[in-house]
């Protein structure tokens, strides 16, 4: 597995290479990881104790495209500061970088814009269109972005999509044409063991993992991070993604907290459409 | 601006304007207690130097014992290095759900954050605070708060509201016939996207569920002002804008 490491813990961050113009720059912790991610992690095998009790690391993950143009997604999140900067900096490898778009405004997201932008002046910083208020966010100085919007890198062809699936207000999705590259932000959501970090999901299933418990995974973590999920109706749902995928040909997975998926995308997309039906029909309890 | 809300609970926090002359909110809100005040969020870095003048003038030399973060997006934990510089003893209490390494500055230290987690109570100066999750959120680690003594629940986003400017300083029941439902559609229909794909019903069944659990007799949202008048009518307007935004 060729890869490289910066920091350790809370602070480690690595690297992997998808396409020859496309990296994966991923934050977890790796040993120890229950120490840091404690309840959030535990609480989901309290959910469903089908999954794996020793799986408790969570994926961050920022994507960086070197065309002609220089396009990164996301910045990882403030502990991730040094190790994100000195990551970029050397996929960049002297070429500033043109574009950072924002998935969404959350910390694990845009923590480190102010920095990138002061490490990269003409940096130019992109996000969703259609709110207001920008300044709170941090993203005052912000270009903004309707879904249907087109960033040309050279070769590579980025447009900005609307989510089928969203927390926090400011988010939008994001694909890229040549290459079928989906940054579906927060959706999906799997957790992995000590022995996993930093694998591609073909690489996963010869440590354990598989399809199944993906679909697992998927179904009890996304009770959590979409907490609405219980209020609306499962056929609707699996209709929608079903009429996704039909309108976006996605040959890469890769959203912010799930190991990127880049082999049998049949076999995950009918995991993801399996699992957010269980993640709406499924009981799960509200503390009022 | 600092206002007081009711018996020792107090709102502070300025607003921001919008291209269209609508104004958004960014409330925090304290608890006096007895000399061990309690502060409910930090307030947006846009407003530091505000918040921390009323603050100042609210809490008269007294450091707030601990900070409530509803959850760690910029407009609520924005101003935190303003009051851990003024007052470094003060400590955090965020929600379980969250996770400090990836969503807390990176200077602040593990030691001073503990955890609410959903379900619980925990005595803060001798206070209860009750934790329970957040129902209408728009981020996963979001919890609400209960303060039984003055019938307070600390809402996070749910509840806001765009005002007018007109409106900025005003209580609900300082207004004419309180929070009109087009101001809780504006806030709620721009923060919480997922609504139109969300059946109405099942979404107020959670809803009944917590009035019929909490004696509330006051909401704090931190993108409106408090809302202490009239709860019944809070509660009908908010329902019927849930039904214009849902299914």
């Amino acid at each position: 597995m060729k890869m490289k490491i910066y920091g350790h813990a809370d602070s480690r961050v690595g690297v992997r290479q998808i396409t020859p113009n496309i990296y994966w720059i991923c934050h977890c912790i790796g040993h120890n990881a229950a120490h840091y991610n404690g309840g959030f992690a535990a609480e989901f095998a309290k959910q469903n104790p089908i999954l794996d009790p020793k799986a408790s690391d969570i994926i961050y993950n920022a994507f960086l495209f070197i065309d002609e143009q220089t396009f990164l997604i996301d910045t990882l999140g403030p502990n991730q500061h040094a190790s994100m900067m000195e990551a970029v900096a050397d996929l960049l490898d002297g070429r500033p970088l043109d574009y950072l778009w924002i998935s969404h405004t959350e910390l694990p997201h845009a923590a480190n814009t102010a920095a990138l932008k002061r490490a990269y002046p003409d940096l130019e910083i992109l996000t969703v269109d259609g709110h207001d208020h920008y300044e709170v966010h941090g993203l005052g100085e912000a270009r903004l972005l309707n879904y249907g919007d087109r960033i040309s890198l050279g070769y590579h062809e980025i447009e900005i999509i609307k989510p089928l699936f969203v927390d926090h207000a400011l988010t939008q999705w994001l694909y890229e044409h040549k290459t079928g590259f989906l940054c579906p932000v927060d959706w999906a959501l799997n957790l992995h063991n000590e022995t996993q970090c930093f694998h591609f999901m073909d690489e996963m299933e010869g440590k354990g993992y598989s399809a199944k418990r993906f679909t697992e995974e998927v179904a009890t973590t996304n009770q959590t991070v979409f907490g609405w999920l219980r209020w609306t109706d499962p056929d609707e749902t699996v209709q929608r993604i079903d009429a996704f995928f039909d309108d976006y040909d996605v040959k890469i997975f890769a959203p912010s907290h799930t190991n990127v998926i880049r082999q049998d995308m049949d076999v995950y997309r009918a995991a993801l459409r399996e699992a957010m039906y269980l993640a709406v029909t499924r009981a799960y309890e509200l503390v009022h | 601006m600092l206002r007081h809300v009711v018996d020792d609970l107090y709102q502070i926090g300025e607003s921001v304007a919008g291209q269209d002359g609508w104004h958004e909110a960014v409330r925090i809100y304290v608890l006096l207690n007895d000399g061990c005040p309690l502060v409910f969020d930090a307030g947006s870095h846009v407003h530091s130097k505000q918040i921390m003048a009323d603050l100042e003038t609210l809490l008269d030399d007294v450091p707030p014992a601990y900070v409530f973060l509803t959850h760690t997006e910029l407009p609520h934990t924005g101003n935190l290095s303003g009051i851990l510089k003024r007052w470094p003893d003060t400590k955090l209490v965020v929600s379980s759900g969250i996770l400090p390494h990836v969503e807390m500055p990176w200077w602040i230290d593990d030691a001073i954050i503990s955890y609410g987690y959903a379900g619980t109570h925990e005595i803060y100066g001798g206070r209860p605070i009750a934790f329970l999750d957040g129902i209408l959120k728009d981020q996963p680690g979001t919890h609400w708060m209960y303060d039984a003594r003055t019938g307070t629940l600390f809402t996070a986003d749910a509840f806001g509201y765009m005002l007018p400017e007109s409106a900025d300083t005003l209580f609900d029941d300082e207004l004419e016939d309180g929070v009109p439902e087009e101001w809780l559609s504006r806030y709620h229909s721009s923060a919480f996207r997922f609504l139109p794909y969300v059946v109405h019903d099942k979404m107020m069944a959670d809803f009944q569920k917590l009035y019929e659990k909490r004696d509330i007799r006051q909401i704090a949202p931190t993108h409106g002002n408090a809302i202490r008048g009239d709860i019944a009518l809070i509660k009908t307007r908010f329902s019927d804008v849930m039904k214009e935004l849902c299914r």
